[in-house]
C-alpha cells in the first residue's frame, strides 16, 4: 500500500461507524484494471487501491442508495456529480461522507489498448511523467499525457469541489481550458454532410446495450427510462439508425445543464462510439447560454430547473 | 373506434383555395373513419345538427372538424358533440383556414396540406380519452388594479352589483391621469368636476376596500380563488389618524420636492397631499426630500400634526387578500421626450409636454390656471403644439397611434385662446384623427372659430433664439420649410405602456404586445377578457384610448365579472398534467420547473414518493411534461403519445 492508500484506509476505518458502507476503489483482475470497492467492514479494505487506473465515477452509485448513509472516495471530476445530485435534491448531503482525492489524471484503457497488447499485464507503475506497463514478454514506457483520458487533458477541477476529508495537497488547475470543447469545434469545421455520415457510421454500431445510460451518474430514471418505455412510446425496438440516434439525443437532452463531463458514457461503450462528443456539445451550449457548468456550486440552481419568462441570452422574440 | 370527419367550406374562405370535397373523400380512407362529409358552414345551426345526427346514426365515438382556428369555435363544437352524448374531449379540430387557405394560394398544395392536417387530427382523436371537469367554489371578491377612471368605473359597477371590491392604486390618491386634466374634449367639461364625485363614491362605497399607495407584490391561484399579496408602501403618516387638514404642508420647511401630480412644473413640500380633491385625502412623506430622512433632524410635521399621525419609522406592509377575479386597469404612461435630441431633449424650460400644459391650464395647478411659461413666468403669445411626439414613429419604437392626442391638442389650443385672447396657436400635425362622436366638429371649431393654424408636417428641430423658441419644420401641403418663433412649445407626447406593465403581466400570467400593452382574448369579440381565466382588462393598459372608451371598458369588465360570479361553482379545465405513479422516479424536476407551484410530492400507499399535481392550481402549460425524463407526467389531451401519433400520421402518410 502506498502512503496515500494507507491514509484513505485509515480515514475510511474511522468513518465506517458513521455510514452504512463506503464506496472506494479496489484491486481488479490485473494491475491496470481497477474495480469499485464496497467497504462494509475493515477487512474489505485489504483490496483498496488509489492510482492512475481508478477510472470509475463512483458517484454513479449514489442515485440508487438515496436513503442510505454512504461514504465515497471521489476524484475532482467525480465530485461534480456529487454536487449536482445534491443541487437537484436527489441525495442528501447529510447522508454523505466524502473523501476527496486531488488527481492529475487517469489512464484511458482504450488509448493504451491501441498502443500495446494488454491481455497479459503483469505490472504497471508511474514514474514522474511516464507510465511503465510490463507484460510477460515486454516492457513499455509511455508519456503519461499520451495515455490520459481526454477529459483529463483539459481538467479544470483536479481537486474535488466537495469533500469532508482531502487526502493530499490541493492541486491548482494547470490544463488548458481552451481544449475543453476542442473535440466539438473540430467536428463543426466539417461539412454538414460529412458530419451526418460520421454519425451514421458511428451510431450504426450501437447495440442498444444502454451501458452509457446505466453508468451515467445523472441518469436517475433507471428502469423507467423513456428509451425502453412503451408508454410514452418515443422509441421502438427497431434496430435502425433513427432509433439509435434518438437514444443519444434523448440522453443528451435529459442531461442538458446536468452533465458533469465525467465521460463515463463513452468509456463504457463496448462499441467505442464517441458519444461524449454529443454531451460536450450540449455542455458547450449550456455554458454559452446560461454561464453554467453543472456540479460546481451547491447553491446554484441548474438552468433547466427553474422557470424564467425571459432568458438573458435566448432572444425568443427576435427569432 | 368510429370517427366522423366534417370539413367546413367556411363559405369561400376555405373552399376557395382548398378542394374540400377531396379532403372529405380522402378522410374516408383514414383508420377508424366511418363517416366523412363537407358542409358550407359547419359552425352554423344546420352544420352542428349534421354532426349531432351523424354521431347518433353512425354511432360515432370521436369527431374531427376541419375548419378554422380552435380559438373561437373549439368550445362551440365541444358543446355540439356533448349535446349528442359524446364526451366533449372526444373531439379534435384541424385548422385548415388560418393554417391553410388563408396563407396559401396553390389549391393543390393547400388540399394536400389540409388532408395531412385532418389525418393528424384523426390520429390524435383515436388516442383521446374522455375527461371530466371538477367543480370548485368561487370567491366572489374582485380585485381592481389601478384607480384611474377605468378602474374606478369597474370598481363602482362591481360594488353596486353587490361584490366586494379591493381597489389597489400605486399613487397616493385615486383619479389617475383624468384627475390631472383641466377640461375634457369635446364638451370642455371640467375634468375634476365630473371625476371628483365618482372618486368620492369610490372612497365612500361600503363594498370597496381601497389600498392607495400600494402595489401588487404577488398573485397566486386561479380563477375563483386568487390570493394576492399587496405591498402597502410606507407613507410615514398614520392614515387612520390623518385628517387631511394640511397643516403639515404649510409648515414643512422642505419646499423643493418633486411633484408628480403637477408633472414637475412646480415643486411641492416633502410632506404633501397630492391635490385638494385627493381620495383618500391623506398626507404622505417623500423621504427623498424630507429633512428628517436626509439630515436626520427636523421633525416639524411631527410637532405640528394635531393628531400625532407622523411616524418616521413606518415600514412597508404586506397584506393578503383573496379574490375570485381580477380587473386590470393600470393605464398608460407618457413617452419621454428627452429621448428626442432635436427637440431639445428636455433642456429647454419652455418646451413642455401636453400633460404639463394641462397643469398650467388648470385652476388648481401651480399657476392657478394662468398660462405662464416656465422660464420667466410671462404670458406666452405664440404657442406651437407638436403632434405625434413618440407616436407613429418607427424609429423611436412607437409605430402605433396614441389615439387621443389629436383631440387634446385641439382642446388645449381652444383653451389657450380662451385664456389669452390675443394669442396665436399653431399645430404641427401628421394627420388629424377625430373619429369620435362630435370630435371632427370640435377640431373644425378650433380651426374656424378659434383661428388655430394647423400646419401639416413634422418638426425637424426646436432651438432657442433669444427668449424665443424656434420651431423649424415642413409644411407638406405647401411643400415648403417653415420656421416659427414661439414663446412656448407644447409636445403632444404619445401614450406608452405603464412602467412595470410587463412585470405585472407576468405576475398575472397575461400576455402583452411588443410595446407592453396587454393583449385581449379576441380583438373583436372578447375585448376585455384575457387568455387567463378570471383576469379582465379595462382602459388604456390594453392600448391607448380616451376617457369614454376607458369608462366603457371599465363597465364591460365589471359586467364580465358579475356574470362570472353569477354561478356559485366553477368548472376546472381537465386538460391538466397527470402523473403516472408507476413511472415517476421522484427526480423533482417538475416540482422545480412548474411556474405555478402546482406540483408536490406525495407518498403512495405502497410507500413510494411520487410527484402529484394539485388539480385546481395546474394551468396545463405543459412545462413539466417537457421536463420529465421518463415521461411520467403527461398533459391530458396533449400526451406524448397523442402528439407522437400526429407526427407519425404526418410522416408515414
Amino acid at each position: 500500500m502506498t502512503d496515500r492508500e494507507e491514509k484513505i484506509s485509515e480515514l475510511i476505518k474511522n468513518e465506517l461507524n458513521n455510514v452504512d458502507f463506503f464506496i472506494a476503489y479496489g484491486r481488479g483482475y490485473d494491475p491496470i484494471h481497477v474495480k469499485p470497492l464496497f467497504v462494509y467492514e475493515e477487512k474489505d479494505l485489504d483490496d483498496l487501491v488509489m492510482n492512475i487506473f481508478c477510472v470509475h465515477n463512483n458517484a454513479s452509485y449514489l442515485k440508487t442508495v438515496k436513503d442510505k448513509k454512504v461514504g465515497i472516495v471521489v476524484k475532482g471530476c467525480d465530485s461534480r456529480a456529487v454536487v449536482q445530485l445534491i443541487q437537484e435534491g436527489l441525495i442528501n448531503r447529510d447522508n454523505l461522507r466524502i473523501i476527496g482525492i486531488p488527481c492529475t489524471g487517469v489512464i484511458s484503457i482504450k488509448k493504451l489498448k491501441e498502443k500495446m497488447d494488454i491481455s497479459r499485464v503483469t505490472e504497471a507503475k508511474v514514474e514522474s511523467d511516464s507510465v511503465i506497463i510490463k507484460t510477460s514478454d515486454e516492457e513499455k514506457r509511455f508519456e503519461k499525457d499520451d495515455l490520459l483520458a481526454d477529459k483529463c487533458l483539459w481538467c479544470q477541477y483536479p481537486t474535488p469541489v466537495i469533500y469532508d476529508h482531502l487526502v493530499g495537497e490541493t492541486i491548482e488547475p494547470s490544463r488548458p481550458k481552451e481544449l475543453e470543447y476542442k473535440i466539438v469545434e473540430e467536428m463543426e469545421k466539417e461539412d454538414l454532410n460529412v458530419r451526418f455520415e460520421y454519425w451514421n457510421k458511428e451510431l450504426s454500431r450501437c447495440i442498444r446495450c444502454y451501458a452509457c445510460r446505466n453508468v451515467c451518474p445523472m441518469c436517475v430514471c433507471q428502469d423507467q427510462c423513456v428509451m425502453e418505455s412503451r408508454n410514452p412510446h418515443w422509441i421502438s425496438l427497431k434496430s435502425n439508425i433513427t432509433e439509435k440516434v434518438m437514444i443519444q439525443l434523448i440522453h443528451a437532452i435529459h442531461l442538458a445543464g446536468r452533465c458533469v463531463s465525467c465521460g463515463e458514457c463513452e468509456r463504457v461503450c463496448p462499441m467505442d462510439i464517441p458519444i461524449f462528443k454529443i454531451k460536450q456539445k450540449m455542455n458547450q451550449i449550456v455554458e454559452e447560454l446560461f454561464d453554467y457548468k453543472a456540479g460546481i456550486d451547491l447553491e446554484a440552481t441548474p438552468p433547466l430547473y427553474t422557470f424564467q419568462v425571459e432568458e438573458a441570452k435566448i432572444k425568443e422574440r427576435e427569432w | 373506434m368510429r370517427i366522423g370527419v366534417f370539413i367546413c367550406h367556411c363559405g369561400s374562405n376555405i373552399a376557395g383555395t382548398v378542394d374540400v370535397k377531396k379532403v372529405a373523400e380522402e378522410a374516408k380512407r383514414f383508420p377508424h373513419v366511418v363517416y366523412s362529409t363537407d358542409y358550407m358552414y359547419t359552425c352554423s345551426e344546420p352544420g352542428q345538427l349534421e354532426i349531432q345526427e351523424a354521431i347518433k346514426k353512425e354511432k360515432l365515438d370521436g369527431v374531427v372538424v376541419a375548419s378554422c382556428s380552435p380559438r373561437m369555435h373549439e368550445n362551440t363544437f365541444r358543446r355540439t358533440v356533448e349535446k349528442a352524448g359524446l364526451n366533449r374531449y372526444m373531439f379534435e379540430m384541424a385548422n385548415i383556414r388560418e393554417h391553410v387557405s388563408w396563407v396559401g394560394v396553390d389549391k393543390e398544395a393547400n388540399t394536400k396540406k389540409a388532408i395531412d392536417l385532418v389525418r393528424m387530427a384523426v390520429a390524435k382523436v383515436t388516442l383521446n380519452q374522455p375527461l371530466f371537469p371538477k367543480s370548485f367554489k368561487v370567491n366572489k371578491n374582485v380585485l381592481v388594479i389601478g384607480g384611474g377612471v377605468a378602474g374606478m368605473q369597474a370598481a363602482l359597477d362591481c360594488a353596486d352589483g353587490g361584490l366586494k371590491v379591493i381597489l389597489v392604486e400605486k399613487n397616493p390618491s385615486i383619479g389617475g391621469k383624468m384627475a390631472k386634466l383641466d377640461k375634457t374634449f369635446p364638451t370642455i367639461d371640467c375634468s375634476i368636476c365630473i371625476l371628483g364625485p365618482k372618486m368620492v363614491d369610490v372612497g365612500q362605497h361600503e363594498n370597496i376596500k381601497l389600498y392607495t399607495y400600494s402595489e401588487i407584490e404577488e398573485i397566486s391561484g386561479y380563477v375563483g380563488n386568487y390570493e394576492v399579496k399587496i405591498r402597502k408602501k410606507a407613507t410615514y403618516v398614520d392614515w387612520t389618524k390623518c385628517t387631511g387638514c394640511g397643516l403639515c404642508m404649510e409648515k414643512c420647511p422642505s419646499k423643493k420636492a418633486f411633484d408628480p401630480f403637477n408633472e414637475g412644473i412646480a415643486p411641492t413640500t416633502a410632506i404633501n397631499i397630492p391635490f385638494p380633491q385627493a381620495i383618500p385625502k391623506k398626507a404622505k412623506i417623500d423621504p427623498n426630500y424630507c429633512r428628517q430622512f436626509i439630515k436626520g433632524k427636523c421633525g416639524v410635521c411631527a410637532k405640528i400634526c394635531p393628531v400625532q399621525a407622523i411616524d418616521y419609522e413606518m415600514q412597508d406592509e404586506i397584506v393578503t387578500e383573496k379574490v375570485g377575479a381580477i380587473i386590470v386597469a393600470t393605464g398608460y404612461s407618457l413617452f419621454d421626450h428627452t429621448k428626442i435630441k432635436e427637440y431639445g431633449a428636455g433642456k429647454y424650460l419652455d418646451v413642455i409636454t401636453s400633460i404639463q400644459y394641462e397643469r398650467l391650464l388648470n385652476a388648481s395647478g401651480p399657476t392657478s390656471g394662468h398660462i405662464l411659461r416656465p422660464s420667466d413666468n410671462k404670458e406666452p403669445k405664440t404657442i406651437v403644439f407638436v403632434a405625434c411626439v413618440g407616436s407613429r414613429d418607427k424609429s423611436l419604437g412607437v409605430p402605433y397611434c396614441s389615439n387621443f392626442c389629436c383631440m387634446y391638442i385641439a382642446k388645449q389650443a381652444i383653451l389657450t385662446k380662451d385664456h389669452i385672447p390675443d394669442s396665436q396657436s399653431y399645430v404641427f400635425y401628421m394627420d388629424i384623427r377625430a373619429p369620435g362622436k362630435g370630435y371632427e366638429e370640435f377640431v373644425r371649431r378650433a380651426q374656424e372659430e378659434y383661428g388655430v393654424k394647423y400646419i401639416r408636417g413634422r418638426v425637424s428641430r426646436i432651438f432657442k433664439r433669444g427668449d424665443k423658441m424656434v420651431v423649424r419644420g415642413s409644411d407638406t401641403l405647401l411643400g415648403t420649410q417653415v420656421e416659427l418663433e414661439a414663446d412656448l412649445v407644447v409636445l403632444a407626447t404619445g401614450a406608452i405602456a405603464e412602467e412595470g406593465a410587463r412585470e405585472l403581466a407576468e405576475k398575472l400570467r397575461i400576455s402583452y404586445d411588443p410595446y407592453g400593452f396587454y393583449i385581449e382574448s379576441h380583438p373583436k369579440l372578447r375585448p376585455v377578457e384575457t387568455n387567463t381565466a378570471g383576469v379582465f382588462l379595462a382602459g388604456a393598459c390594453q392600448g391607448p384610448k380616451d376617457i369614454p372608451a376607458s369608462v366603457g371598458q371599465g363597465s364591460a369588465a365589471a359586467s364580465k365579472v358579475l356574470s362570472l360570479f353569477s354561478k356559485d361553482l366553477l368548472e376546472s379545465d381537465p386538460q391538466i398534467a397527470h402523473v403516472n405513479e408507476m413511472l415517476c422516479v421522484d427526480c423533482k424536476k417538475c416540482i422545480q420547473t412548474c411556474p405555478y407551484g402546482a406540483i408536490e410530492e406525495k407518498k403512495t400507499p405502497m410507500g413510494k414518493i411520487v410527484a402529484s399535481v394539485i388539480e385546481t392550481v395546474c394551468q396545463g402549460c405543459g412545462l413539466c411534461t417537457a421536463t420529465c425524463p421518463p415521461g411520467a407526467i403527461q398533459l391530458q389531451q396533449f400526451t406524448d403519445n397523442q402528439l407522437l401519433a400526429e407526427v407519425k400520421a404526418f410522416f408515414h402518410a
